[in-house]
């Protein structure tokens, strides 16, 4: 089905309207197996409308997402999502439950109801969740602790273990960074490329930093009303390509007066 | 007046110009809201006449002017001395006549219990003589001085094994209920409006009514206490608890639903934890609720502390009465203390 095997996303002409309002216009891009993508774009481009695509959170309007070849369907959703973790913006966690609870119900797909309406996960799925708690730097300590009293970088940690628990093939990070400061920022972007690429896992990551796209991705899709504005490696991302991102007028609005033609770490600073 | 404006600020509520043009604070009062209330002190004062509330104010006011000595007599005081004459001293001991008591066994008499026999000279007609006579006959009485305080105890804990189980059987008819009747898990439109409408139902009736039905249905007895309770309880619960996973918080359950978690995990996962706290709480006024209306459900008949209550009241045994109006005051009292101390336990 797929014209490339090693394509793991596939995107074929897609287009989603919320009623007249057209969010993304036929974009089509191929996502090959293991790559660190980011999807780069300002806030209501449609990116996160592109990424829960992936895992059917959102259905296209017109178009399909394929997986491995397999098409996104209602039937196999179930199927697939157990494939594809997801790391999310707020973090998503039960914030009185704790960090073990958290992390274990990223196995909740494969384990039996009854194991998991009395909560009592088998021994390797523990195990597994102690070993990706260590994995993304937490301590034995934290471990029977609430999430509520962790920060918000070591949320986010959390929010990867659990989005590993299954081994997926996808990684679906929406705006993982977005409510941290720039260091913890680097710190997590970071874990999530290094876990990834240990265990092979294809990331779709949206980002509205451009100097942390240029850092950590393995390309670049840069998204503006709805279409695809740049496609290419960081190198490949230059001012040019950033002009098209945001556009010249609202790049000297926002930029400091004095400030005529801003290069592009200043435009990266102005801008997150 | 622009010297006033461009002064100081304007405290008028009228529709000065004032210079931060759309920017406006409301007044805390206005012509409307005065409205308002004086339609509803209009409203209060023709609902008080019809019921009364005028003559209540008066013969309350008279008792409260007998109790200072400023009046001879009233209604009401004249009431509450009978009353309180009739009720005290409670009823502490038993004293049952031997000869009525059932398969008595005078070598294996009950605790702190003795025999009295009491001598009586009686008149009465020898039929033969047709003349009075007089005779002595002894009549004996087993007398248990704590013997009533044992039975209402007794009855006490009859009554909290009724609140207990109606509290349980409640939680267990809830749980259904509140997944059904929440409307982002209910599993159909149709059971979502069945849901409701039992929730309605349950919440609708009162325990004393249902009592009155399930007695008829069971019997005279604990179980249709039981049943009562439970089924009041249950639309309350299933009310509560379903609001509450309507509202509780969506991230979490999208990051399960993400990963293909079915809608039960979810439940379990993403939700319990946020509302559990709430649940206790709801529970455990359930479970105090229930213990004082396994108290009431007894006037008719459903078992507990309230049938024992319902059949001296009728005897006109007053004294019994007052002692299990103090058992049901200490009871809900100590409760209370034991609630408040649970929950700031537990929450």
């Amino acid at each position: 089905m797929s014209r490339d095997a090693r394509s793991m996303v596939r995107f074929d002409n897609i287009e989603k309207r919320f009623g007249e309002n057209r969010v993304l216009n036929r974009i089509s891009l191929d996502i090959p197996r293991g790559q660190f993508c980011v999807i780069l774009g300002p806030s209501g481009a449609g990116k996160s409308t592109l990424l829960r695509m992936v895992n059917g959170l959102v259905t296209p309007t017109t178009g399909s997402v394929y997986i491995e070849g397999w098409r996104v369907e209602r039937d196999n959703l179930k199927h697939i999502r157990t494939g594809i973790g997801m790391i999310h913006q707020h973090f998503n966690l039960v914030q009185r439950a704790s960090v073990a609870t958290n992390v274990l119900a990223g196995a909740l797909p494969r384990v039996a109801l009854w194991r998991a309406l009395l909560m009592w996960f088998p021994v390797p799925y523990r195990r597994k969740a102690c070993q990706l708690a260590r994995a993304v730097g937490l301590n034995a300590a934290q471990l029977s602790r609430r999430v509520s009293a962790l920060s918000g970088g070591q949320q986010q940690r959390v929010g990867i273990a659990r989005a590993f628990m299954l081994d997926p093939s996808v990684i679906l990070a929406d705006e993982p960074v977005a409510s941290l400061d720039p260091k913890i920022s680097r710190d997590i972007l970071g874990l999530l490329r290094d876990e990834s690429r240990r265990r092979a896992a294809t990331v779709l990551c949206t980002l509205h930093q451009i100097d942390l796209a240029r850092e950590f991705a393995d390309r670049i899709v840069a998204v503006r009303g709805g279409e695809i504005v740049f496609d290419g490696e960081p190198k490949a991302f230059d001012d040019a390509a950033l002009r098209s991102i945001y556009g010249q007028s609202e790049l000297l609005a926002a930029a400091p007066s004095g400030i005529a033609e801003p290069g592009p770490s200043q435009v990266a600073e102005v801008l997150i | 007046m622009k010297m006033l404006t461009d002064g100081v600020p304007d405290h008028g509520a009228g529709p000065t110009a004032n210079r931060s043009g759309d920017f406006r604070i409301e007044p805390p009062y206005s012509w409307r809201g005065l409205l308002v209330v004086l339609m509803v002190l209009l409203v209060l004062c023709v609902t008080g006449a019809r019921v009364e509330v005028d003559r209540l104010a008066m013969l309350t006011g008279e008792a409260f002017a007998v109790a200072l000595g400023l009046r001879d007599s009233s209604q009401v005081s004249r009431g509450a001395v009978k009353v309180v004459q009739e009720l005290f001293p409670p009823q502490i001991s038993e004293r049952r006549e031997v000869a009525r008591i059932e398969n008595f066994n005078r070598s294996d008499l009950p605790w702190f219990s003795h025999i009295e026999t009491l001598r009586e000279t009686e008149q009465h007609l020898n039929p033969r003589t047709l003349a009075m006579e007089k005779s002595t006959i002894s009549r004996e009485f087993l007398v248990e001085p704590l013997g009533y305080l044992r039975h209402v105890t007794l009855k006490m804990i009859e009554t909290l094994e009724i609140a207990l189980w109606g509290t349980l059987l409640a939680v267990a008819l809830s749980l259904p209920l509140a997944y059904c009747s929440a409307r982002n898990y209910s599993p159909h439109r149709a059971v979502y409006l069945v849901a409701r409408c039992l929730v309605s139902f349950c919440r609708a009736i009162p325990e004393l009514v249902s009592a009155l039905f399930l007695v008829v249905l069971y019997g005279f007895g604990p179980m249709a206490g039981i049943a009562a309770l439970g089924l009041h309880a249950a639309g309350f619960l299933g009310k509560f608890y379903g609001e509450d996973i309507e509202n509780a918080d969506g991230g979490p359950q999208e990051a399960l639903r993400a990963i293909g978690a079915g809608k039960l995990k979810v439940l379990c996962f993403g939700v319990l934890p946020q509302v559990f706290p709430q649940y206790i709480a709801y529970t455990f006024y359930v479970l105090d609720r229930n213990v004082r209306m396994a108290t009431v459900i007894g006037l008719v008949g459903a078992g507990g502390i309230g049938q024992e209550l319902k059949g001296r009241y009728d005897m006109y045994n007053y004294a019994h009465v007052a002692t299990i109006l103090l058992a049901i005051f200490i009871t809900v009292f100590l409760l209370d203390q034991i609630a408040a101390r649970m929950r700031s336990r537990f929450l």
